[in-house]
């Protein structure tokens, strides 16, 4: 371990001290990140979910209108625009729904990717410098102790 | 309760980690640190970053999404 100024005790200590902080950081950045995966989940299925009743919704409510508008045409000589113009508006609206439904699809599954990588970092690569910290700072404690 | 975005806490999280280890570079100057670096350190910034803006980028389009439907 080389020290960026003169040696000496007090050197040791706050050398120790960072590097414990670095480790304690390093732990702390792995839970909370392990967290921040297992949220961002939680708002892709909640908003999965939430357009799923949604679409729901709106598939409903066409079934409806067009139930409604048929039975408008059944009456020789009714008016049954207002009718025609909510069955309309009702299957545009159930349409723009599904469309998102499926961009946030394709973006939670490109996500997946990026995620899976980051999530091996956090369970292997991480714990394995937290280690490399920890061998080195019982190294220098050791050396503190020796001296 | 404050409901804040996940990728938000993440990027704060790898902020305060980035201070935690200009903190240590101050006296890890050696060559375990330069190795460590290149091999561990680098790496990690790079990907979580990397996560963090394609969680962020995601976090957006679901936010756009529930507003966009809203009847």
């Amino acid at each position: 371990m080389a020290w960026s100024g003169s040696e000496g005790t007090n050197k040791v200590h706050a050398d120790i001290d960072a590097l414990n902080g670095f480790h304690e950081a390093l732990v702390r950045f792995r839970h909370v990140q392990r967290s921040v995966a297992e949220r961002s989940d939680d708002e892709i299925e909640m908003t999965r979910a939430s357009l799923a009743a949604k679409a729901s919704h709106w598939q409903a409510r066409l079934e409806q209108s067009q139930a409604e508008f048929d039975a408008c045409r059944a009456v020789p000589g009714a008016d049954c625009s207002g009718y025609a113009r909510a069955v309309e508006q009702a299957g545009e609206w159930l349409e723009h729904i599904r469309r998102w439904q499926q961009r946030v699809d394709e973006a939670a599954g490109e996500f997946r990717g990026t995620a899976g990588a980051f999530w091996d970092l956090l369970q292997n690569d991480l714990p394995r410098a937290e280690s490399l910290l920890l061998a080195l700072i019982a190294d220098l404690e050791a050396a503190r102790r020796a001296s | 309760m404050i409901h804040t975005r996940p990728d938000r806490d993440g990027q704060e999280q790898l902020r305060l980690l980035a201070a935690a280890r200009e903190e240590a570079a101050r006296y890890w100057q050696d060559e375990v640190a330069r190795q460590f670096d290149a091999g561990r350190w680098t790496p990690l910034v790079q990907q979580s970053q990397a996560y963090l803006e394609a969680l962020g980028a995601l976090m957006d389009l679901l936010e756009t999404a529930e507003r966009d439907t809203e009847f």
